[in-house]
């Protein structure tokens, strides 16, 4: 969605084509996102000639103050969506930052790691607007992600199992 | 002004940006280097949002009032007491993520 969107392009930004190809995942009801991801790829293809990336949808976890309990019954629907899409991607690297959307695709990841058929590592970078509380994906994945990378001091502090490198969006 | 599709063009054009806490709206103002005043709405506002917009402000890079002072604000600003807002460096990300991954 919107700004996690906008900051994930950033930090794709500086990645060399190694990174390839990019698999995007994308909440349904996200209509903002797409039209950023096309123009981020499709001046990466000026650059990069064999460049690549796909699109897909998985329903959205949870709105916005989503009640608790109806909040687990739509993650709980997301996961089962995105388990087969994830193992259709079979990805080696997970690259979220917050939306809800992620945390559905990491926990599949996991379970594929779980079962040996697919074993991807988690970077997971918690929001520049995240200063000194962490968002409910970041409380949920600080204990998922092979790497948890964090933006300000505060939060490293608090959360010491976590990577800062300075702003980075 | 309702749905633009991007206040770029308007944001490049204005000496001045007074907008909400949203961190979208404070960065893209702070990196296209405009003085900035964020108004918070303790009323409609979402906790995490305010914690961006005081960083921000306790690093000196925006001024910060509530709709009630927001007039006073303009009248007794010096917005030269504002600070630059160096960029974010996704190179740094780069090269750690190469490292975690064993490239190179």
């Amino acid at each position: 969605t919107g700004g996690h969107t906008t900051e994930i392009l950033r930090l794709l930004s500086c990645l060399s084509e190694s990174y390839s190809p990019r698999h995007y995942i994308l909440a349904d009801s996200d209509k903002m996102s797409e039209a950023k991801i096309r123009s981020f790829e499709q001046k990466r293809a000026e650059t990069f000639s064999n460049s690549q990336f796909t699109l897909d949808r998985i329903p959205r976890s949870r709105e916005v103050r989503q009640s608790w309990t109806s909040s687990v019954v739509t993650t709980l629907y997301s996961i089962l969506y995105s388990l087969p899409l994830t193992y259709k991607l079979k990805p080696d690297l997970i690259l979220c930052n917050g939306p809800g959307t992620c945390v559905p695709v990491c926990i599949s990841a996991l379970l594929l790691g779980l079962l040996g058929l697919k074993r991807a590592i988690i970077v997971y970078v918690e929001s520049i607007c995240r200063v000194e509380t962490l968002s409910l994906s970041g409380k949920i994945l600080y204990y998922c992600s092979d790497y948890f990378i964090v933006q300000w001091p505060a939060l490293k502090e608090k959360y010491p199992g976590s990577v800062y490198l300075g702003r980075i969006v | 002004f309702r749905f633009k599709d991007s206040l770029a063009e308007d944001l490049r054009r204005a000496d001045l940006v007074i907008s909400h806490a949203g961190a979208g709206s404070c960065l893209e103002t702070l990196e296209e280097g405009k003085p900035l005043i964020v108004v918070i709405n303790e009323k409609l506002m979402n906790n995490h949002q305010l914690e961006l917009a005081k960083q921000l402000h306790r690093d000196g890079h925006v001024l910060y009032c509530n709709c009630s002072t927001l007039v006073e604000t303009l009248q007794s600003m010096d917005l030269s007491t504002l600070k630059p807002f160096p960029p974010g460096q996704p190179e740094k990300f780069a090269l750690f993520l190469d490292k975690a991954v064993g490239f190179k």
